[in-house]
């Protein structure tokens, strides 16, 4: 396969020490790191229809060694993550190599995952309930009054059972200090959860940042909209700064960290040090 | 340096939900979903997505304990088991097999569980079984 030469290439010309890919584990497919140690697994690499979101595994491989060099497997929000996290500094443009793939539909999701494919969408929960807003996507914002849909998007938000799971699969949430587990703003082992504060908090970071992969409302258990809720708020980034999160190497126009950031180790290693 | 990951299947409840180990260098360093897992399709609970927490904690226990004189003793396998099967002995002989009670949990398999059961009927000789998945 075309891939697995590419990528054999690039371990040989010495340009990455590891590769992001899939491959094949009982029946799943699975993100996998293949390494030149092991170039004969290099045969079972495999483009997954089941998005992960390698760029983050590389954010965790280059918090362990800032300087290891990267290949990914790529489709057009994975580029656009990339992308971000460059802008943001948590990954080293000149350290990862790409090998594009073509954006296809998932069996989570039978249409194509990219944005620029696929229009609005309201929530799967929506959808099954017979409320759609999917004929006309812009018809949740702009049909229905304010009172409308002020109690929908209550309603959305009071079916969340606080996973942070849209926060965790995030491919763009990085902070080493997140406000979501800010003792003071959301209490920690309460359900339900602060509705609107916790949405209206992520959905407030997401913008200029949120890159629209999608992989958010694919983790929700309680099928919120989260996609939906966070092309709203970049609709307003983008009418207002004319900015695209993603879309090439240009800053957020919410930058306010300077050049020097540094990657701190999650607190679990501490942990671990101090064992003993 | 290493990475791959581990298919698994959560241990906190019954539910079965498929989870993946991210494994850096031998290490587990988080927990993700498995999207093509069928019971869970993608998506954890709050407990789930933290399982690698409790792996690696300096507070897990890594051998038996066996209560002496009001503290905890680190103690062989051998030695818990002997222990643990000479009082329920004593307790069944001396209170009957009615004053034991078996608490199984959602952590062990299937198996383990009906192991359990088997256990607490036939060897011990009592109804008393239940299991934290009903709690």
């Amino acid at each position: 396969m075309d891939i697995i030469n590419q990528v054999e290439q690039l371990f040989i010309q010495n340009k990455i020490d590891i590769f992001l890919g899939y491959k094949e584990l009982d029946g799943h497919l699975i993100p996998h790191g293949f390494t030149p140690d092991n170039l004969d697994e290099l045969k079972e690499l495999k483009v997954s229809e089941n998005r992960y979101s390698l760029e983050k595994i590389a954010t965790h491989l280059s918090e362990k060694d800032p300087d290891l060099k990267i290949g990914i497997i790529a489709r057009d929000c994975n580029q656009r993550a990339l992308n971000l996290l460059y802008t943001w500094k948590q990954l080293k443009p000149e350290n990862i190599e790409i090998v594009n793939v073509n954006c296809c539909p998932s069996p989570l999701k039978p249409h194509p995952d990219c944005s620029y494919l696929e229009p609005k969408q309201s929530g799967e929960f929506k959808k099954e309930h017979g409320i759609d807003y999917n004929a006309e996507p812009d018809s949740l914002m702009e049909t229905f009054n304010n009172n409308e849909r002020f109690s929908r998007w209550m309603y959305e938000f009071n079916k969340c059972i606080k996973c942070y799971g849209c926060r965790n699969i995030c491919p763009v949430c990085f902070c080493t200090e997140c406000s979501l587990e800010h003792a003071s703003l959301i209490e920690p082992g309460t359900l339900p959860a602060e509705v609107p504060i916790f949405h209206l908090v992520r959905a407030t970071h997401m913008a200029g940042r949120c890159i629209d992969c999608g992989l958010c409302e694919e983790a929700c258990p309680s099928h919120i909209p989260l996609r939906l809720l966070y092309r709203e708020v970049n609709d307003i980034v983008s009418d207002v700064f004319d900015y695209k999160p993603g879309e090439g190497m240009e800053k957020s126009p919410f930058t306010i960290i300077g050049d020097d950031v540094v990657l701190e180790p999650k607190p679990m290693d501490f942990q671990i040090q101090g064992e003993k | 340096m290493g990475c791959k990951f581990v298919p698994a299947v959560c241990s906190y409840c019954g539910t079965g939900c498929g989870i993946l180990f991210e494994v850096i260098d031998g290490k587990i360093n988080s927990t993700i979903p498995l999207k093509s897992h069928p019971v869970n399709q993608g998506k954890l609970c709050i407990k789930g997505w933290n399982l690698h927490e409790y792996i690696n904690s300096y507070m897990r226990l890594k051998t038996p304990l066996i209560k002496e004189d009001g503290t905890f003793q680190k103690a062989t396998w051998d030695e818990a088991i002997n222990h643990t099967a000479t009082e329920l002995n004593r307790i069944k002989q001396r209170f009957g097999p009615d004053s034991i009670g078996v608490l199984v949990s959602a952590k062990i398999t299937n198996e383990e569980n009906y192991l359990a059961q088997k256990f607490t009927r036939a060897v011990i000789g009592t109804n008393n079984v239940d299991h934290c998945a009903r709690l």
